[in-house]
């Protein structure tokens, strides 16, 4: 019924002048009392909400604000049943400080975890294994600051601010495409998938900026920006949840793999420089390993569950 | 002190510090926590019920939730507001006041409009901010003039539901 009057109300708005329109209205009305308290409820709720809405001035303004904020706040909400940590949020209250805050955000994946987000201007941002990066977007400026491992980005358009990423090493701006920056101890590797990312943070040899096309890698380190020779393992496939390599060697294959486990994952010296290429699944390695003997000719031991040595077959 | 207030009072020695954590681990920020921590206490004074509870902590927790949400709607409009004005000239940016009472309407509007779809949203509010004619919306948005026809009601039946049923 309180939808009847809806339907009325609407339709009488939109048809202004159908007097047939409006007379079958009143005769609903009329109908019974219910109706007509109905009626009057909705009217009023429908022009209080008109006459606010009218109240902001500016043109756009309560439209703007209200579906921006509505769709951050639903992705706030959606972070924080995802990952079940603490988001945290800079503020300012209403009545308190009226001057601009920046949302950062921390995200957070375990040994073994993957996830991925969407962001507010609709990049994406992929962890792998054990990272952790900071969100920091404000009205100039997206940037998102890794502080550890490995992350992958989706560029999002948004004309009026650059998408920066920091790591330890250096600083980068995604201009298009897809990227993925990994963080290790002494370096930063920069790989664009497709697209291109500028250095911000370094020149080139030749003193001119850099800009990193898709298929090359960069190597960063805090003095140095060099491209990398063609890699061994495929740097974003772990985003779909695969290792492929090149003609890796084993003992790097296995530090790879290291990186989504728990525990000891090392081999014996002597097989340490077997090559391997391939396609392996993340999603469980005790099975990936498990496969290893049937492609090379070693022997996995397992002192225990999480403490592996791969030997060279007897 | 009557019993209420009794009530209250043990509660907040027992919880206040548990509650003050939780908070501080949403926000993260102590000052914002221990705010809302006053406020959840504070709204536990104004209810009516008597306060005999089984579980204190799930019940602080649900109305601090409340609160959390509350704040963060206010940041993101707060935020979203200044966005959007950015661009106008010092002449036509509205004063201190002015923003404020703007802030408390919009705020007050995303109250209603909370939980609707996104789709739903956007037509009702490209229906009522920008008068824009169904037939324009439908267009803006890709859908079909019945689908913008059905949000726009739903979003009143909506809002209705919540003003005056409860």
């Amino acid at each position: 019924m309180v939808k009847q009057a809806i339907h009325w109300l609407l339709r009488l708005r939109n048809h202004a002048a159908n007097p047939v329109l409006r007379q079958q209205c009143e005769a609903w009305r009329i109908a019974h009392h219910d109706h007509e308290l109905a009626w009057q409820r909705v009217q009023s709720l429908h022009s209080e909400l008109t006459s606010s809405l009218r109240a902001v001035p500016g043109a756009r303004t309560a439209l703007d604000t209200l579906e921006t904020s509505a769709q951050r706040l639903g992705r706030r909400q959606a972070l924080k049943l995802l990952s079940g940590i603490a988001v945290v949020g800079c503020a300012a209250w209403l009545g308190k400080d009226l001057g601009w805050q920046p949302w950062s955000a921390d995200f957070v994946t375990a040994t073994g975890e993957r996830r991925g987000f969407q962001l507010p201007d609709g990049t994406r941002l992929e962890l792998n294994t054990n990272s952790a990066a900071d969100l920091d977007y404000t009205a100039s400026q997206r940037l998102i600051t890794l502080t550890r491992g490995e992350i992958m980005l989706t560029c999002g358009r948004d004309p009026r601010r650059p998408l920066l990423v920091k790591s330890r090493h250096g600083l980068f701006e995604g201009l298009e495409g897809r990227f993925v920056v990994r963080q290790d101890h002494d370096c930063t590797r920069l790989s664009v998938t497709s697209g291109h990312v500028a250095i911000r943070s370094h020149v080139g040899s030749d003193g001119a900026p850099i800009q990193v096309e898709a298929g090359q890698s960069y190597l960063i380190s805090a003095s140095t920006a060099t491209l990398a020779p063609p890699l061994d393992m495929d740097a974003g496939a772990w985003a779909d949840g695969l290792i492929v390599t090149r003609n890796m060697r084993l003992e790097d294959f296995l530090n790879e793999v290291g990186r989504y486990r728990r525990g000891y994952l090392k081999c014996a010296a002597p097989i340490a420089d077997l090559r391997l290429s391939g396609v392996f699944r993340l999603e469980d390695t005790d099975k990936l390993l498990a496969v290893l003997p049937h492609t090379l000719p070693v022997q996995i031991h397992y002192r225990t569950r999480w403490w592996i040595t791969v030997e060279r077959t007897a | 002190m009557s019993s209420p207030q009794f009530a209250v009072q043990a509660l907040y020695s027992s919880h206040h510090g548990w509650l003050h954590t939780w908070l501080r681990n949403r926000l993260g920020n102590a000052a914002d926590a221990a705010d809302l921590a006053q406020d959840t206490f504070v709204r536990l004074l104004q209810r009516t019920e008597r306060l005999e509870l089984k579980a204190p902590r799930a019940f602080l927790r649900t109305i601090a939730q409340g609160l959390v949400i509350d704040h963060w709607r206010r940041a993101e409009i707060e935020r979203a507001y200044l966005e959007t004005i950015a661009h106008l000239p010092e002449a036509q940016t509205p004063g201190a006041e002015a923003q404020a009472l703007i802030l408390e309407l919009l705020e007050a509007i995303a109250r209603m409009l909370e939980g609707l779809k996104p789709k739903v949203r956007k037509a009702f509010l490209l229906a009522q901010c920008e008068g824009l004619t169904y037939k324009q919306i439908a267009e803006q948005m890709g859908i079909s003039l019945r689908s913008v026809e059905r949000y726009v009601a739903d979003a009143l039946y909506h809002c209705y539901v919540l003003r005056y049923e409860d």
